[in-house]
Order: structure tokens, then C-alpha cells, then sequence
């Protein structure tokens, strides 16, 4: 059983300002944070904030002297920052004044390359393939739960399943789609990491 | 409450209550840490994520036939007004009885025996199964409907097979017809050397015929690999 991990040499070639390390941390961390904003905030243009500021404070403490102390800690701490530029940010709520300061490093966002349209394109093929395999019952069942956006027991009742139901279609779809997700978008395991 | 473990979030699908907004606010915390710090898990919620917003954009389309209103604009209107006629006193009175005494049958008679079964040890009739991919015969289990069956499954790796992190049970009935599905993490080697994880079916979810139990072991990036099908028959005593 093995795991991959943040160590000391990424964290040092980050701290660098290492434009490959920078430009993996941003697009493995970019994902995992808009998800985690997204359960919160509603509002795009906040949940973007969230996400900048999110970024620019560990990259602040990084490039400060000492760093950080536990590498191995790299996705722990920054949770621990998203958490507390949400606090912030509900706090401040109505409040002007962006939430980037100046003095930040502010990563910018990969532009899309011709292979990442044609991994859209295959993305969006694969996704459609699993779709069109389910039951016409259960695409509406998908439906109702991530486009009306139903109370999920209502749902249920009137499809006449179970919340275990919905939760191991989901599970299937999300098995079979994922090797497919992982050979089109890389497996983005952190650079050096001992697979 | 700490992170959550790898082994937790397997075996509570917490990737999928995550995205089913299903978590509590403090299991999903609890997630959310585990998942900053694992390679794995951080994976299977970014492919569920990325499959979900692919498919918002595409069930429009795909359910629109199944959605679409119906021609007859007349319908729901009869269905509402049936409605409304179960909240008149003529209705109202004998139905808020028959719902009382159901109530008070689940209050005093369902509830407290399906506590009891949730709280305390249960005996349960095991059977040993042979793999179907091995040659084995298929089983014929003699089971009650109060108590189900135990189905010991060895996921001791074969020489040369890497283990794997977790492994996935499939049921199938006899059409072929997934009944239930459900992942564990592995567990710990007894002193043998061998992993045991036994399927314990309950006997309301089971019918006579046959059934299929196939196992997966699942590898660090969610992929799949069949380990073995167990064919066996359900025959009930009572």
C-alpha cells in the first residue's frame, strides 16, 4: 500500500519559484479547492476570490524564511489556509475591498493547449458513454439530484430507491469514468514523488 | 473530530456523500483533511467531481425525452384534485386514524425490534463458497428469512499479485441484475498470513434462486481487477 506524497525537495524547488513544481501545485491544488470553496460559496466570482487569496498566502508563507516546517504537511496546510480565508471571508462579507493584497505572488491559469481540448473532447465522450449505458431511469435520476437540484429523500421516494442507490450509482459511474479521467488528464501524483 | 482515514473514507463511499452534499458539517472537514493529504483519495473526488459538472452539461439533453412534460395539460390537474379530496373531513377522519395505528404499530413493534437487531450480536449461518473462475461448484445455501447468511471470502493476494488497497463486491441476482454493491479497505493478514472479509446478506434481501458474488481488488488509481465470482444458490427453510 503505497501513498504518494508532498516531500522537502518539492517544497524547496516550490519555495524556488520552480515554474513545473508552481504550475503542478496550482493545477493539483486548483481542483481539490474550488470543490471544497464550492460546498460553501455560491457566487463564482467568491469562490475565485477564495481560491487567489487561498494561493497567495501559501505561497507568502513559503517564500518567508523557514517555510514550512513539515513538507510531508504541504495539502494539510493548505486546507488549514482555505479554511481560514473562508472564515474571512464570511466575516467580511459586503465588504468592497478585494481579498488579494498587492504584494502577492498571484499564479496564473493554464491557458488550454490543443491536447487539453482534445482531452476535453475525450472527457466529454467517455462521460456520454456512461450516460447513455445507465438506465433512462437512472439518467433522470441524476437529473433531478445535480440539475433540480431536489431534496435528495424526495428524489428517492418518488424514483423508489434508496440513498445507498443513488450513492452506489454514482460510485459506478465515477469507477469506470476514472481511468479514463486519469489517462487524459495525468495522474498529477506530486513531481519526484516515489510512485 | 481528527481527519478521517483512508479506510473510513472507502468504506463510507465519503467521496460520493461529499458530493451528494451528504456528509455532516464536521465529517465533511473531517474529509476534507483526509483528502488535502491523500494522493489517492484527492483522485477519485476529482474524477467524481469532473464526471458530475461533464454530465450537468449533458443530462438535458440526454433526459430530455424522459423529462419532457406530458401532451395532456389536463392530468396534473386531476392529480391535484385527488389530492385535495384526502383533506376533506369526509376523508381526513378515517385516514388520521389508519395513519395513527400505523404509527403506533412502527413505535411499538417495528422500531423496537429493528433497534434490537442493530445492537446486538447476531448469529448468523456461514457457508464457505468456491470460486466459480477456480472450477468450484456452485453452493446451495439453506438459509432462513430472520437471519440471511455469512459468506467468508478469502482476498489472500496470489503469489506475485501485488495486494490491493480495498476490494469491491458485486451481488448479483439471478437475471444478472446488480443488487447491491460495496467496498471495504483490505483487511489485516491473520497470523496465516491470510485476509478473510466475510458478506453478511440479510434474509430480506434475499430470494430462492441463484446469486453471484464477484469480487474486485481495487488499485491505487480506482482501477479494477477481477479476483473471483462466486456462484451460489439461496433455498430457504422456512
Amino acid at each position: 500500500m503505497q501513498f504518494h506524497s508532498f516531500d522537502a525537495d518539492y517544497v524547496a524547488r516550490l519555495c524556488a519559484g520552480d515554474s513545473q513544481t508552481q504550475e503542478h501545485f496550482v493545477a493539483y491544488f486548483t481542483s481539490l479547492l474550488r470543490l471544497k470553496i464550492r460546498s460553501r460559496l455560491r457566487s463564482p466570482q467568491a469562490i475565485e476570490d477564495v481560491c487567489q487569496e487561498t494561493f497567495a498566502r501559501v505561497f507568502a508563507v513559503l517564500s518567508k524564511d523557514g517555510g514550512l516546517r513539515q513538507p510531508e504537511r504541504l495539502g494539510p496546510f493548505v486546507n488549514t489556509v482555505c479554511t481560514h480565508v473562508l472564515s474571512e471571508h464570511y466575516r467580511s462579507t459586503g465588504r468592497s475591498d478585494s481579498l488579494d493584497s498587492d504584494d502577492s505572488p498571484e499564479p496564473v491559469a493554464r491557458g488550454a493547449n490543443a491536447l487539453d481540448i482534445v482531452a476535453s473532447r475525450q472527457i466529454r465522450e467517455k462521460v456520454r458513454e456512461i450516460l447513455l449505458d445507465l438506465e433512462p431511469r437512472d439518467r433522470s435520476l441524476l437529473h433531478a439530484v445535480f440539475l433540480d437540484e431536489r431534496d435528495r429523500d424526495e428524489v428517492c421516494r418518488e424514483f423508489g430507491v434508496d440513498r445507498d442507490y443513488l450513492r452506489v450509482l454514482l460510485h459506478r459511474a465515477k469507477q469506470e469514468f476514472k481511468t479514463e479521467y486519469i489517462k487524459r488528464i495525468g495522474n498529477q501524483a506530486p513531481l519526484g514523488a516515489n510512485a | 473530530m481528527g481527519p478521517m482515514d483512508h479506510s473510513q473514507a472507502v468504506e463510507q463511499m465519503a467521496a460520493e456523500r461529499y458530493l451528494l452534499d451528504e456528509l455532516t458539517p464536521e465529517a465533511r472537514e473531517a474529509f476534507e483533511e483526509h483528502v488535502f493529504d491523500c494522493h489517492e483519495c484527492a483522485m477519485d473526488i476529482r474524477a467524481a467531481a469532473a464526471f458530475v459538472d461533464e454530465a450537468k452539461a449533458q443530462l438535458p439533453t440526454l433526459t430530455q425525452a424522459v423529462l419532457s412534460p406530458p401532451s395532456n395539460p389536463a392530468k396534473p390537474r386531476v392529480k391535484r384534485d385527488r389530492w385535495f379530496m384526502g383533506l376533506r373531513p369526509g376523508f381526513a377522519v378515517p385516514a388520521f386514524a389508519t395513519l395513527l395505528l400505523v404509527l403506533g404499530y412502527q413505535n411499538f413493534v417495528t422500531f423496537p425490534a429493528l433497534r434490537t437487531e442493530a445492537n446486538q450480536p447476531r448469529l448468523l449461518p456461514s457457508t464457505q463458497l468456491h470460486g466459480a473462475t477456480r472450477g468450484g461448484p456452485g453452493v446451495t445455501i439453506t438459509a432462513d428469512r430472520k437471519h440471511g447468511v455469512a459468506l467468508p471470502v478469502d482476498v489472500s493476494p496470489q503469489p506475485g499479485i501485488a495486494p490491493s488497497m480495498s476490494y469491491s463486491f458485486d451481488l448479483f441476482d439471478s437475471q444478472e441484475k446488480l443488487v447491491w454493491t460495496g467496498v471495504i479497505a483490505a483487511p489485516a493478514a491473520d497470523e496465516g498470513g491470510d485476509q478473510r472479509i466475510t458478506l453478511a446478506v440479510p434474509g430480506k434481501m434475499l430470494r430462492s434462486g441463484s446469486y453471484t458474488v464477484a469480487v474486485s481488488g481495487v488499485g491505487p488509481q480506482g482501477e479494477r481487477t477481477p479476483i473471483e465470482r462466486y456462484v451460489f444458490a439461496v433455498r430457504f427453510a422456512d
